[in-house]
């Protein structure tokens, strides 16, 4: 299960890696009903304020915050599943 | 189907918020009483990959995508109190840091994706006694209708639009993308299964 895990993780740092440049940038379903429907304005355009919105920034792929971040979280709450038990 | 902040008006929101705050909250604590330490080491690279691929959009029909979600992937891998625990964490992480989806929304899209979309991911896996590859299909794809249903009612009970077009629009679209999400759950499942047998979760929920 160890090497399972392990081919996973790698499997998920790569996504990470080149998830900006593979995927399709056209409006997600519910974005295009927003658009379709003239909702789309009610959306707040917060989208600028943090440094990596929408996983795009030039230091590193976002992405692989979003993935070292998630990692983190599973780690220490298996940790936290064990220490109650 | 994220739902950003400004969709949703703020008594639907924060009736889904105070409600989505004690179910995680009841959702935690049976994940100790039912999660199966053997899998502590799935926890992280799991959550990290169902991130991962929520961002690989892919093209649904013309001028829209689609993207994984994940409820039964993290259900058959995790058991579905740990996986709705870690798609929540997915749903916080992409609303705090990436806002993908809102943060007054926060509370309808766990709902929606981490609760919904987990329980109906993995129902089709209970009946059926196991993994079967129909069960994993029809999971996944109930998993991305039944959270757009949801998202849908939540939207319409915002007055975003007239309920016709909007029902027709967002359970079309979300037919159509979870076909993508029971494909790719099959396939990833088998190759994980593939890898190691007892990744893929069998036991009691």
């Amino acid at each position: 299960m160890k090497r399972a895990a392990a081919v996973v993780g790698v499997a998920a740092l790569l996504l990470g890696c080149v998830a900006g440049w593979v995927a399709s940038t056209a409006p997600d379903g519910l974005e295009h009903v927003a658009e379709s429907l003239g909702f789309a304005s009610r959306g707040k355009a917060a989208a600028a304020s943090s440094p990596f919105a929408a996983y795009q920034t030039r230091l590193v792929p976002a992405g692989l915050v979003g993935v070292v971040l998630l990692y983190g979280f599973g780690v220490l709450f298996g940790r936290t599943l064990k220490r109650k038990k | 189907m994220h739902i950003p902040d400004g969709f949703l008006t703020p008594p639907v929101w924060a009736t889904l918020d105070a409600a989505a705050l004690p179910i995680m909250g009841c959702f935690v604590r049976r994940t100790q009483a039912h999660f199966d330490e053997s899998r502590a080491p799935l926890l992280g690279v799991m959550g990290a990959f169902v991130f991962a691929a929520q961002m690989i959009n892919f093209p649904v029909g013309v001028g829209t995508s689609g993207h994984l979600v994940g409820g039964t992937l993290l259900a058959v891998t995790l058991g579905p109190y740990a996986a709705t625990v870690v798609m929540t964490a997915i749903l916080v992480v992409q609303a705090l840091v990436f806002q993908d989806g809102g943060v007054t929304a926060l509370g309808a899209n766990v709902l929606n994706m981490a609760v919904a979309g987990v329980w109906l991911g993995y129902l089709p896996v209970k009946v059926a006694g196991g993994p079967r590859r129909v069960a994993l299909f029809l999971g996944a794809w109930m998993s991305v209708f039944g959270a757009a249903l949801l998202a849908t009612i939540q939207l319409s009970l915002s007055h975003v639009a007239g309920d016709g077009p909007l029902f027709a629009s967002m359970l079309g679209i979300h037919a159509i993308t979870g076909l993508a999400e029971g494909a790719i759950t099959v396939t990833v499942v088998e190759a994980i299964g593939k890898l190691s047998p007892k990744f893929v979760f069998r036991g009691e929920a």
